[in-house]
C-alpha cells in the first residue's frame, strides 16, 4: 500500500474510533463519578488508566515519541519528560481550575503527533535546516496533555472533598495506563524492528501518523467551529 | 552521471508527503467526518454517503412534535374477571403520560403490539397487581400501546385512565371486538 493510501486508512480509523467512543469519559462513568463526594482511589485510578489506554491522541504521540528510539534508557528518558510534562498541568489546571477549551488543547494535541511525525521524517533538518531540541518539544507536548487530561477530569469531578487524592489516583491511574499501552507498542517495535520492512515502511508509517495527527487536530478545531456550544 | 543516493528522504519528498498527508486529512474530514459528527456537509459528500444523519441530536431528553398533544380520559365499570383493553397508536419515539386508578385490585399489563407483528403478538413493559398506576411511555416501535386490565377484586370496580399524548387514536377491545375511540385534542 502507498504512503497516501495508508495515511487515509489511519486517518479513518482514527476518527471513527474517536467518533465511536468519543475521548470524554464515557456516560455512565460519569454519572458514577459525579456522583463521588470524597476519596475514592480505586475509581479514579482505573477511569486515569481507561482514559490513556483508549486515549489514542495521547498513545500516538507516544508512538512517534518512541519511534526511533533504540535504547531503553532513552525511551525511559523520553517518557519520562512526557509524563512530567502532563503530570504538572494536569495537577495545576484541576487544582487551579483553569478553564481551558477542550476542543483547542485536543487539537494542540493533535498537531503534536504531526510535530513528532514531522521531526521522525527528518523534516526539520532537511526542510528547515534546524534542529528543535527533542526533550523540550517533547515536555512541552506533555504539558499540553496535561491540560487535556485537566479539562477530562475537571467534568467530573464535582466535590472538593478528597480533590487532591482523586487527582492523584487519576494520575497514578494515567501512568499505569500509559505504561501498559508503551510497553505494548513498544514490543511490537522491538519486533518489527529485527525485519527489513521496517526500514522499508518507517517512512510511509510516520506519514501516515502525520496524517492522523491532522485527522485529529482537524477534527477537534471542526468540534471548536460547528459543534452547538 | 550518476549521483550518490542521498542518505534518507530529499526536503522535497519530505514537504510533498507532509502536504500530502494534510491533504488527505483534509479530505477525509472534510467528505465524511465533519458531516457525520457536525452536520457541516460543505462537499454534499455527508448526504450522498447518508453519513449526514448521524450527527442529529438524538438526545432522548427533547422530542419535538410536529402536532400538538391529545388527552384522554376514560372511565370503565368492571365485574369480577372482567377485562377490558385500552390502546393508543404510536409512532417509534412518540410518549405519553399516563395515570389510572381503580376502586378494587387489577390485574394489569402495559404492552405493543408492533405494526406488522402475528397477530397476538404483544411486547410487555409492566404486568402487576394494583389499584393504581402513573408513568411516561415512550413508543419503542410504531404500533398500539396500552393496557390490559382485569379486575380481580370480589366486587365492581370502576377504573379511570387519564393520559394526555402524542398518539392519534385509541382502542378499545372487550367483548372481543375492537372499538376506535375517539380522542379530544386541546382545542386552540
Amino acid at each position: 500500500m502507498n504512503a497516501a493510501g495508508r495515511a487515509a486508512l489511519a486517518v479513518l480509523a482514527l476518527l471513527a474510533a474517536q467518533a465511536a467512543v468519543g475521548h470524554a469519559v464515557s456516560d455512565s462513568d460519569a454519572l458514577f463519578v459525579e456522583s463521588i463526594d470524597g476519596p475514592a482511589v480505586a475509581p479514579f485510578v482505573y477511569l486515569g488508566a481507561k482514559h490513556m489506554v483508549t486515549g489514542y491522541d495521547h498513545l500516538l504521540f507516544l508512538v512517534g515519541v518512541i519511534f526511533f528510539l533504540y535504547r531503553l534508557r532513552d525511551v525511559a528518558l523520553y517518557v519520562t519528560l512526557f509524563t512530567a510534562g502532563h503530570s504538572i498541568t494536569l495537577l495545576a489546571g484541576v487544582l487551579g481550575g483553569w478553564q481551558v477549551n477542550p476542543w483547542v488543547i485536543d487539537a494542540i494535541i493533535g498537531l503534536s503527533i504531526v510535530y513528532k511525525a514531522f521531526e521522525n521524517l527528518d523534516g526539520f533538518r532537511r526542510v528547515f535546516g534546524i534542529a528543535p531540541d527533542t526533550r523540550a518539544a517533547v515536555l512541552v507536548f506533555g504539558l499540553f496533555h496535561g491540560l487535556g487530561l485537566a479539562t477530562r477530569l475537571q467534568e467530573l469531578v464535582h466535590s472538593e472533598n478528597g480533590l487532591l487524592v482523586n487527582i492523584v489516583s487519576f494520575n497514578v491511574g494515567v501512568e499505569l495506563g500509559q505504561f501498559t499501552a508503551l510497553a505494548g507498542v513498544l514490543a511490537l517495535l522491538l519486533f518489527w524492528r529485527t525485519r527489513a520492512s521496517f526500514a522499508r515502511h518507517a517512512f510511509a508509517t510516520n506519514v501516515a501518523l502525520m496524517a492522523g495527527g491532522f485527522g485529529l487536530a482537524g477534527y477537534q478545531l471542526g468540534g471548536l467551529l460547528l459543534a452547538p456550544a | 552521471m550518476t549521483a550518490a543516493a542521498p542518505e534518507g528522504p530529499s526536503s522535497a519528498r519530505i514537504v510533498a508527503t507532509s502536504a500530502g498527508a494534510a491533504a488527505v486529512a483534509a479530505g477525509v474530514l472534510f467528505a465524511v467526518v465533519l458531516p457525520a459528527e457536525f452536520g457541516f456537509d460543505p462537499l454534499g459528500t455527508g448526504k450522498a454517503l447518508g453519513v449526514l444523519g448521524l450527527s442529529r441530536d438524538v438526545t432522548s431528553t427533547l422530542a419535538r412534535q410536529e402536532d400538538r398533544f391529545l388527552t384522554d380520559e376514560i372511565r370503565f365499570t368492571l365485574s369480577p374477571f372482567e377485562s377490558v383493553e385500552y390502546k393508543y397508536r404510536l409512532e417509534e419515539g412518540d410518549s405519553m403520560v399516563y395515570d389510572w386508578m381503580a376502586t378494587g385490585e387489577m390485574l394489569y399489563e402495559l404492552h405493543s403490539e408492533p405494526d406488522g407483528a402475528e397477530p397476538g403478538y404483544a411486547e410487555s413493559f409492566d404486568r402487576a397487581r394494583s389499584d393504581r398506576g402513573a408513568g411516561t411511555y415512550v413508543a419503542p416501535f410504531p404500533g398500539i400501546h396500552g393496557w390490559f386490565f382485569e379486575n380481580r377484586g370480589e366486587t365492581d370496580a370502576t377504573l379511570t385512565l387519564r393520559t394526555a399524548g402524542f398518539y392519534s387514536t385509541a382502542f378499545e377491545f372487550r367483548d372481543g371486538g375492537r372499538f376506535e375511540r375517539p380522542v379530544r385534542g386541546r382545542a386552540p
